[in-house]
This record gives structure tokens, sequence and C-alpha cells, in this order.
């Protein structure tokens, strides 16, 4: 690991200062997750680290207006274990747990998931299928947009060198709504998904007054999948309906083929799981308050 | 480049060390430290077998940069039970032979701690879920699982001769001429 | 009826207090005063000259460096458990032309790891690029690029034609008559996946400079005497002022019977540092270090009506990376293993290994038996079903079993099988699984359809033999009695992690009479043991455990004589059994009450009268290496939608004659079970053609291995060990370390196959190959452009 200067900041206005000042030449570290092996490979040779792990500012979970507000330092694990979470938004909860082991959910954050930017990244689908938007800041001004604007390319987003995200922000649910996340891969546990989905659905009487689908590593970043949308907007969410749904999805994405699957098998399997994603997120709407 | 001081506790006891930032909690334990019970098994976050303790949570050690644990109470797999006593979960690991090799055991052992502090009664989906972090090449995990299993037990008892559990593991005879069967019920 | 004192009951984990308290030092973790840190330049490219190689800015940093240059150019093999005659050597200790992508080319070594790191950055090599094979099929085509031109075998040169590192064949009988006397003739080929033994510890050594001109190592091994001969003949110190020191090693499978290049290259640095040096493998490195062997099978029998077998044959090509390591045993062993599963009753085997430029394999747990167990168990399913015959009734008529010849380690390791639980265990497994009511295949509606699969295994207990043969193999163990009446053992014996240790001192306590808690191992090295061949061939305990057994009795006749002295009895008259009371063992007379006296005492009055130690030291060759047999049946659920599989049931029967240790074998049965998972369903190390690396790069993150979260619920794996005794095992043991895993791959194969009716000839049987077997994938439209 080459040689940086560390500085643990104790504010939030102090970290956006020394980022204002340093811009490309410092990283930020929260988790560290992502950070620490490019870090250790020479991949990534920041000059300076702040360190925003620690930042009570960054790390909450709140209720407000409308929105949950979770801060961008916050942990994997703590949303995972979070009360709200688990009664307003529990697709989100259900999917931090699967965003690594224990030993990494304990450090990694949500910002830290997000920024890092994989078209892989598992809390992004559900996000996008919440309509989330994010808080970025600098040092005099912020801005918030809608977490679709917010990837670029792969491990690219609009963040800019004096910027730092604090806080996703999510509208809560109406009633009679649920989510459902879904990730394909050969195996259980710890593990880079072969292709996910998160199915958003809302119910006014038998129609879906929302639908929203979102996946993950089937596009240089997450997306939402509007063809998919679009056949259940405002319609009843039929058997029929669902699996035209899923088909329609094949039209919004591009898979890749890499070392852990083929684009084929992506495509197979991407209707599949938007198909029973879908399903569940029904079947939660319906029995739900 | 300058070095940094990371005042911290460590195992219980207050340690003040002058390192380089530019290394890992792991490389700052084996290295500066010289506590080479944690271990490295791939550096990077997949493996497990470098878990500590964070402020009680577990964590791998090899994916946190050393200045981050000023402040923090560190537990590494040196700090927990004591030479006369082990901590129930390693006396549960040996009383279940849930060691081979033993490479991936003190981060299979801190993981399996900090799960039964935050949750003393677990389910077995619980702790596969909960240790599903920490490979193993050796033993396909099914004693381990018992091993928590029966430190849970065991702590809750407060009553560390206790054999309850590891009765599950019957034995019908323990002679060469009789057949067998090792057929694990829930406890 | 032997009632033990130890032997088969259930005993707390011994010597693992180290290990549980993280105390224990596995060689990376040893540090010794002004030690350097070493690190490896490899080689960027599959195939390649050096044309220049310029180390200046490095050494200038502070750096020492070694290169190609600075090492004996001596050719060896880095694994000497074959003979000189059929040794193949195609190493040197740094490459001057690297054949596959991360071979060692140079390394330096620097007082932190950091600035080893550095320093290694500094060092400026130009490349001459060459041709390079990436597929054993492509690589024997004369049109290929060579990997290598010459090689040595012992100390002849070899010229390598069409990439044929070394071949084998083998027959007995007429195949053809065979076949024309069948009613049934079944052909098929299969291609094994490359794995990777992904044991945790990565290869590590510690080499530390004695004034005498000699070396003491800490090392990743299976075997510290053989890395003290390969040591001495590679750089030619004498073997006295060798000492390689016993220590922990973190699971191997097979990846440390040879001895690792990266201890060879500390040696290297630490003689012309003349400072001690540690090299630790980063994971990366460790998956470009070493792999298994990759395999292509053409396998061929003939079958009567009723299920007799008339004629078999077997053709295998495997690819061996960029050196040999153990090809040429392995093309033995591979025919041993297929010769001795069933009588094909004529034989024809044709084995060749090839080089490509990639990784190269070394033995992996099973030695090419998960390979042809897998194989010949899913070939036997395809042959039962097209004689209308139960897989379990053709494998019960023809399976080789007690009393007749067993192959095992290769054509020149034979015995007569004296235990075998091979029926027994067929017939309980079958019962406790429901055998009888396993449904057709693909019977089940719906998009999860669930199947039963079977497959026997074995493996042989060492690679004993009455005569010599290629294979060397004998292990020597001392034992001595101390003045309180515990015991020493002293071996070379390596513990990879299957409780062999713990096994040797329950065979040494149960023969002497003492309580188990008497007997320790000692941490021993070359210097002070006698000669082990390896850990290796599930040999621990059968063979090692042999030498321990042979010593102790030894050590056993001078004590009794000792005390027959003392208590003035006659000594076949005395006993020894276990007093846990007083925590001796005590000798004594069945008839005379007061004529006893404990074993410590012995050894007391023999230290006061100048009498002597009471201890032997012998070497013991086990003339057979027995088969331990093993079955699995194994029930999985597909998604046939996704094509992911779970395990839900698991009944694997193991007859290992006398279970030493019950619960560590039960453990080397859930453990060969996840190994065999991981073997089946997503394991693999594919090349990038283009680089000429490993896709994965050689991270974790892309080759998975099974997790807890993986295993079937405990409730549902259940294991049973048969009724057998090995008349020439130590208490009537054999062996399981790799009978364990050889037979999952084919029963979760064939169980995939009762699930879904469709069969795979190739590994890693993943989720995608089965989605796109189970959905034949409809052609692509063809898009037709619009005219502008």
């Amino acid at each position: 690991m080459r040689e940086f200067e560390y500085t643990r900041p104790n504010d939030l206005d102090e970290a956006l200062g020394l980022l204002g000042s340093l811009r490309e030449r410092a990283k930020i570290i929260a988790g560290g997750t992502d950070l620490v092996p490019l870090m250790r490979e020479n991949l990534v040779t920041p000059s300076h680290v702040i360190d925003i792990s620690n930042l009570r500012d960054l790390d909450f979970i709140k209720e407000e207006k409308g929105l949950i507000r979770i801060g961008a330092a916050t942990r994997m694990r703590t949303i995972e274990q979070s009360p709200i979470v688990k009664a307003k938004i529990p697709m989100l909860a259900e999917t931090a747990q699967l965003v690594g082991e224990i030993g990494v959910r304990n450090i990694a954050t949500i910002g830290g998931n997000l920024v890092n930017a994989s078209p892989a990244a598992d809390s992004a689908p559900p996000l996008l299928s919440l309509d989330a938007s994010v808080k970025i800041r600098k040092l005099k001004t912020d801005r918030t947009i809608k977490l679709q604007e917010f990837f670029v390319h792969v491990k690219k987003t609009v963040l800019q060198p004096d910027e730092l995200m604090t806080e996703v922000q999510i509208p809560i649910p109406p009633p009679k709504s649920g989510g459902a996340f879904i990730r394909l891969a050969k195996r259980g546990g710890n593990i880079i998904s072969i292709v996910s989905v998160a199915a958003f659905l809302a119910l006014k009487g038998n129609a879906c007054s929302l639908a929203r689908i979102a996946m993950g590593s089937v596009a240089p970043t997450p997306i939402r999948i509007p063809d998919a949308e679009r056949v259940l907007e405002g319609a009843e969410p039929t058997e029929e309906r669902i699996r035209t749904a899923a088909e329609k999805a094949l039209g919004n994405i591009k898979p890749i083929s890499d070392v852990r699957a083929s684009a084929e098998y992506r495509k197979e399997t991407s209707k599949i799981l938007v198909r029973r994603a879908l399903e569940e997120a029904l079947e939660r709407a319906r029995s739900g308050s | 480049m300058k070095p940094v001081q990371i005042d911290f506790t460590l195992n219980g006891k207050p340690v003040k060390v002058l390192a380089r930032p530019n290394q890992t909690l792991l490389d700052l334990l084996h290295n500066d430290l010289r506590l080479t019970g944690t271990k490295k098994g791939c550096d990077r976050g997949d493996c497990g077998a470098c878990t500590v303790q964070i402020n009680g949570r577990a964590v791998n050690a090899c994916l946190v940069l050393a200045p981050q644990v000023a402040g923090q109470k560190v537990t590494t797999i040196e700090g927990i039970g004591s030479y006369e006593k082990l901590h129930p979960v390693q006396q549960a690991f040996m009383d279940l032979d849930a060691i081979q090799c033993g490479y991936c055991i003190p981060g299979m052992i801190m993981c399996a701690k900090a799960l039964l502090e935050e949750n003393p009664n677990p389910t077995t989906e619980e702790i596969r879920t909960y240790i599903s972090g920490n490979l193993c090449r050796c033993t396909g995990y099914l004693h381990q699982i018992e091993a928590v299993r029966q430190a849970a037990a065991r702590m809750k008892n407060s009553n560390p001769g206790s054999q309850d559990s590891c009765k599950s593991l019957a034995l019908i005879g323990s002679t060469a001429k009789e057949l067998y069967m090792l057929g694990l019920t829930s406890s | 009826m032997k009632t033990f004192n130890s032997i088969g009951k259930r005993t707390p984990r011994l010597f693992s207090e180290g290990l549980v308290t993280g105390k224990e030092q596995f060689s990376a973790d040893i540090s010794l005063p002004h030690m350097l840190h070493g690190r490896i330049l490899r080689s960027p490219h599959p195939h390649a000259k050096i044309i220049n190689i310029d180390t200046s800015e490095a050494e200038k940093a502070g750096a020492i460096c070694i290169t190609y240059k600075d090492i004996p150019l001596v050719k060896f093999n880095p694994r000497l458990v074959s003979t000189p005659e059929t040794t193949y050597k195609d190493w040197t200790v740094l490459s001057g032309e690297p054949v596959y992508c991360g071979e060692p080319i140079a390394a330096v070594a620097a007082e932190t790891e950091e600035k080893a790191q550095k320093c290694l950055e500094l060092i400026k090599v130009d490349y001459e690029m060459l041709g390079a094979v990436f597929d054993a099929s492509l690589a024997i085509d004369p049109k290929s690029s060579a990997v290598h031109q010459k090689i040595l075998l012992d100390k002849k040169e070899l010229t390598v034609e069409n990439n044929i590192a070394c071949k084998l064949e083998f027959s007995e009988g007429d195949v053809e008559k065979g076949y024309k006397e069948a009613d049934v003739v079944i052909e098929r080929r299969y291609k094994t996946n490359k794995r990777y033994h992904t044991q945790l510890e990565t290869k590590s050594a510690v080499c530390k400079p004695e004034p005498n001109g000699g070396v003491t190592v800490w090392s990743t091994t299976q075997t510290i005497h053989n890395s003290r001969i390969l040591i001495h003949q590679v750089f030619g110190i004498p073997m006295h002022k060798i000492n390689i020191k016993k220590v922990a090693l973190g699971g191997s499978f097979g990846s440390s019977i040879h001895t690792n290049i990266s201890t060879l290259i500390a040696v290297a640095l630490a003689l012309k540092a003349g400072s001690p040096v540690k090299i630790s493998l980063t994971r990366e490195e460790d998956m470009r270090d070493h792999s298994s062997f990759q395999m292509i099978f053409r396998i061929k029998a003939g079958a009567k009506k009723d299920g007799a077998f008339t004629a078999g044959e077997l053709e295998m090509l495997m690819d061996i990376g960029a050196h040999q390591i153990q090809a040429y045993a392995l093309l033995g062993t591979v025919f041993g293993w297929w010769a001795s599963f069933y009588r094909w009753r004529n034989l024809r085997y044709v084995g060749r290994a090839v080089y490509t430029n990639k990784v190269p394999s070394c033995a992996m747990r099973g030695y090419g038996n998960p390979q042809t167990s897998w194989v010949v168990e899913t070939f036997m399913d395809e042959l039962a079903e097209s004689l209308g015959m139960d897989p379990l009734d053709l494998k019960l008529k023809n399976y080789i079993g007690l009393g007749e010849t067993f192959f095992g380690q290769g054509p020149t390791v034979k015995s007569v099988i004296r235990s075998c639980g091979v029926e027994e265990m067929l017939k309980k497994g079958a019962e406790m699984i429901g055998w009888k009511n396993r449904h057709a295949p693909s019977t089940d509606k719906g998009f999860l359809k669930r199947g039963i699969g079977l497959s026997r295994g074995f493996h042989t207990s060492s690679a004993g033999a009455p005569i010599s043969s290629a294979i060397v193999d004998f292990s020597g163990a001392t034992v001595k009695i101390n003045q309180d009446g515990t015991v020493d053992v002293v071996t070379a014996l390596m513990d990879n992690g299957g409780g062999t240790m713990q096994a040797l001192a329950k065979i040494v306590a149960e023969e002497l009479g003492v309580p188990l808690q008497n007997v320790g191992i000692v941490q021993a090295d070359a210097q002070t043991t006698i000669y082990d061949v390896c850990t290796h061939a599930s040999r621990g305990i059968y063979a090692g455990g042999g030498a321990a057994l042979k010593a102790a009795r030894q050590a056993k006749e001078k004590l009794l004589q000792y005390a027959a002295k003392i208590l003035d009895v006659n000594p076949d008259a005395l006993k020894i059994s276990p007093d846990e009371a007083l925590g001796q063992g005590v000798i004594y007379v069945d008839a005379l009450p007061g004529r006893q006296i404990t074993v410590g005492e012995v050894a007391e009055h023999a230290r006061n009268k100048n009498w002597g130690t009471i201890a032997a030291t012998e070497s013991y060759r086990p003339t057979m290496g027995p088969p331990h047999f093993t079955a699995f049946f194994v029930e999985v659920e597909v998604d046939t939608e996704t094509g992911i599989v779970r395990p839900l049931r698991v009944v694997a029967g193991a007859d290992v004659g006398t279970v030493v240790n019950p619960d560590l074998a039960a453990g080397q049965i859930y453990g060969g079970f996840a190994m065999g998972w991981g073997m089946t369903m997503f394991e693999d190390m594919p090349y990038d053609k283009e680089t000429g690396d490993l896709m994965s790069w050689g991270m974790l993150t892309d080759y998975k291995l099974p997790t807890a979260y993986d295993a079937p619920p405990v409730e549902d794996f259940k294991v049973f060990f048969t009724d057998t005794y090995e008349p020439t095992g130590p208490w009537g043991a054999k062996g399981l370390g790799e009978g364990s895993y050889n037979p999952v791959t084919g029963a979760i194969a064939n169980a995939v196959y009762n699930a879904t009716g469709v069969r795979f000839y190739e590994l890693p049987m993943t989720p995608e190959k089965i989605q796109a077997a189970l959905n034949p994938r409809k052609t692509p439209e063809v898009v037709v452009a619009e005219a502008a």
C-alpha cells in the first residue's frame, strides 16, 4: 500500500472542507470494504485518506416528513436490523443482509455501496424501485437528485471531486404496497450477483398505482426497467401481465458475458427473476398494511 | 508520510501505537503488535479468517485501515478466555471436534462469539447464515454449527460441563465391532 | 471382542488448545530477529524468454535481489515421492524462460513487506514473447507451440514431443474379444474442471541461514524430510546442516506434497542476504502457484444381459499445466482407480499427460480418484439404464471386494483386499435414503425437481505394497517413556488437519496401556526424526500410525522386561492398563494382586539404576495399501428455471475398519461433501486466452467455495460406519481422508440426472449449464436490415 496522509475529521463541515481543498488527491473511507483491497494492490493511490466512518452526522436512520432518511455512513448491518426499515421498507433490510458476510456488513455502508457504483451493487435495485434520492453536499452547497441520475457508468457517478454523498432519502411507501429483491448467484452467501431484480408494487383497488422494477448486473449501471413497468402501471397485475412484463424486461437490459456468467444466461434468468420478484412483491402488497 | 498515533483498547487494555497508517488492522496486529492469532486468508474480505470484534461486532480486519480503530474497542482471539478456562465457544469447538487444520478457527470463533453476544438463542438457520462468511475447506461446517449451538446452550446454563447437546451426536457403542450412526437431532 | 481404552471413543480434539487460542504458529506467523520479507516477481506472460533483467535500481534502494542467474541451474522435480527412475524434472527455482503466467522469475528481500514490494517494482525486465497453448487437446497437435523442449528423466535428457510430458499404457486380456461377447457396449466422453485447492493458509516459508553454512526452515509442507532432500539436491548443502521444522499446516489437500517453490526461493534469498527471510504468498499468488489436474476421458465397456462385464477401456488425457509435479505417477493411479472399481475382465488403458502454459498441476485430495469416480459412477448409471438394471445391483454384482486384487495407486502397487464393507454399506445406505422409492428420472411436476443419486468410492490407505515399486512409502517413529510415566512420540509425520497426531496418540496409548492424556506428540524436525515420506494418500493413520505402533510395541517390550525384573515376574505374564484415578498406566499380573507397578515407577527405577531409557525407534513399510470404502447417497433439488441446485439429504457410509476418531471421521465426510459440492457445481479456473492469465485474477471473489450456508441441514446428513476390521492396520484401522471426497461428484451428478433426466459430461455443472440444458435456447431471430 502506498503512503498517504490520514485524517479523521470531527464533523461533516471539516470533512467537506478537506475534500474541497484536496479534491482528486483524496479518497473518502467509510467501511473501506471496496477501497481497502484496491489500495492494498495500489490500484487506487490517494495521497490523502479522509475517514468518515465515525461521523455521527452521517450515521442515522430517521423517519421525517414522509421520507425515510438514511445517512450515507450507516452500516449495512444497522439497516438490516433497523426497526424503521424492517417495518416500512422491509425489502431494503432483506437486501442489506445479502450485501456481504457479517464481517463486511458490520462496516460496509450504504453510501459506499452506491458511490462505488458497481453495476452489481446490491443496494441499488431496491433503492431505485423505491424511487430513492440521494443528497450530495459540498462545502457551501448541496443538491438532491434521483438515484437514477446518480449512476453514469461502470464505477462512475455524477459526484464531483469535492462532493460527498451524505444521505439517501426514500419516500415512505403507501399502504397496500410491497417490494421484493431477488438475486441470482452460483451459491448463497458472500458473492457478486449474476443478476438481481427489485420489484415494487402499490395497489389501488385491483390495479397497480405504482409499478417499479430495477435490476443490477445487466447493464453498465443498475437500471430501472420502464418497458416492464409500463405493462403493469394502472393495470391489474394478472399472472399473464406479470409474465409479459418479465418478457418486456429483456428489451431494457444489455448484459455482458464475464467470468461469472454469459450474457445468454443473464437474459434467460432475468425473465425468471423479474417474474418471481413481481409475484413476491404482489403477495406482499396484497397482505401488507 | 507521518506515522499516526493510534490509541485504542485492545483485548480490554488501553494501547498506544505509533504506526504507519498505510496498512490494514490485520497487518498492524500481526507485524506491529505480534498478535498472530488473527489469520490472513485472502486479504480482501472473501474468507473471514481475519475476523475480529470491533466494539463487539464481527469485522474482517483486512478491510479496516489501522488508524480507523482509534478510540474503538478491538478484541482478538488472544483476548478471549484465559489460561485456566477457555471461552465457551473455544471449549465447544474442541469438544465437538469442530477443528481440523485450525486455520479458519480463530476467525470462526470470533464470529460465533459476536453472534452469541448479539443473539444468545440463535436458530440453526441463523447460525449458518451468520458464519457463512467464514470459509472452511476442511470440516464441511456441520460440526462447527453444532459447536456454536452447544456454546449457546452452555452460555445460557453457565454450566460449562454440560454434555446435553453433546449427546445428540449419538454414538451407539464405541468399539469397532458395533455399527454406529451419527444422526444429529435438533436440541 | 476387543474393547478399546481410547480408540473409537469420543475425545475432545487433542492438541488443539493452540488452535482455539490462536497461539499455534503457522509458517507465516513466525518471526525471527533481523528477519527480512521476501516478495516474488512473477511473469506476466504465459510464455516468454527474458532478454534482459535489471535489478540495479532495486538493489540501490536497499533490497537483496535474486534472478534466475543467481540460483543453481539444477533441474528438479519438487516432489520426491517417486523413485528417481520415474522422476521427470523440468523446474528451476527461478525461470529465465517462464512458461506460465505467474511463474517466479526474480525475488527481493527487504526489511518490510512494503519496502520489498516497492523494490520489486523497480526491477526492469525485457521479454521476448513466445507462443502459448491453453487447451490440452490442442496442445498435442504438432502445430502447437512447445511448452518445453528438453526435460530430464532422472539424469537423462529427453526431448518433449507434441507437449506430451509422459505417458503410460497397460493392458490385460483382450478387450476386442470382450466387446464381441457383450450384449451391450457403451462409450462416453467426459471432461473435468481445473480446480484450486483453496487451502486456507497460503504457501509460506521462513528460512534462517545458520553460521555453519546450513539453513533452518519453517514452511508449509506435508513432508519435512523430502523438503530437506530437495534443498540438498538444489543448493548442495549437506543434509546434516539442513533442518526443516514441523509447523502447523493450514490445510493442504495435496498442495504441499511437493516442496513449494516459495520455500526454495526463501532459501535462496536467505543464503544471499545472510539473514532470515520470510515469504508468504498472497491469495492471488497462491492461486497461480498450484492447481489440480484437468482430465479428459474416453470410457468404454461391454456387459452381458445379466450385468457381468466383459471388457473395459479407459483413455485419459490430462492437462498438467506448465510443469511436472506428479504427472507420471498420476497416470498410473488413474489406471489403478479405474481398474479397482469393478471387474472389467479385460482391460485396456492409455494415459497421456500434456503440458499447457497454465498454473502447474499437483495432486489434489484423491489424486485422480474424484475425477475417475465421477466418470465411472455416472457411466455405471448409464450402463445400468441400458441393461434395465438398478445401478445398485449392477454395482453389487461387479465390485472388486474381499479377497480380490486391488490396484490402488497404480500398476505397481497391488494388494489383496482383506476387509471390505461395500455390501453392508450399500444395502444400509439404500435403506436409509429410501432408494427403493426412487422415482424415474424427471418425474416431479413443477419447476422444482428432486432426485437421488448414488456413487461408490474408495481410496488406498497409503501406497504400501509387498514389493518396492515406483513410489516411496515408509514411515518412522520414536516412542520414549519418561520418568513420570508420560510418553513422547517423535515422528516426522505431518498433520494436515485430519487429526493424524491425535490418532497416533491414541494408537500409542492403546498399545502402552497408558491414559491418553499422558501421550504427547513432539514438535519435531528433520534432524531429530527418522524418515517419513509424506502425509498423503490417506496414509496418516495406516502407515504413520503403523510406525508409531511398531515403535510402541518395541518400547513396551523393554518396559515389561524392566518391570519383570523389578517385580520378579515372568514378563509374558504382565499386562498394562490405564488407571484414570492414578493418572498412570499400571503394570500388573492377573493372578497376583500385590505385584504391580506404574509405568512411571519403572522408568524412574531404570533411571536411578542406570539401566537406560525405555525407548524404541522403528521404520515401517506397509505391505499393502488397503482400500477404505465409502458410498454417498445424495438427494438434491433442482430449480429448473435458474439451474440452481441445493442438497437436501445425504447418507454416507464408510468402511474405515476400526474407527479411531469417530467425530473426526464424520468431520472428514462432511468436509469431503462440501469440497465435492464445490467441485461439482462451481469450481473452475478458466483462462483468458488473450492475456494468458486466470480470468479470476487469483481472487476468491471469483473462485467460490461452499459456505456454511450451502451445507445440507445437519439433521439430514447421516454418517455411518460399517462393521469391519482391517487385519493389517493399527488396531484394525484404515484411512479416510480421500475416500470421504472421491465419490461425492458422481453422487451429485447422478442425483441431478434422477431429478432432471439430463446428464452432464463436463464439470463444473454450473447453474448456467443446467439451465441451458433444461431450457434449450431458441435460435436467435435473423434480423433483416431495412433498406435505408
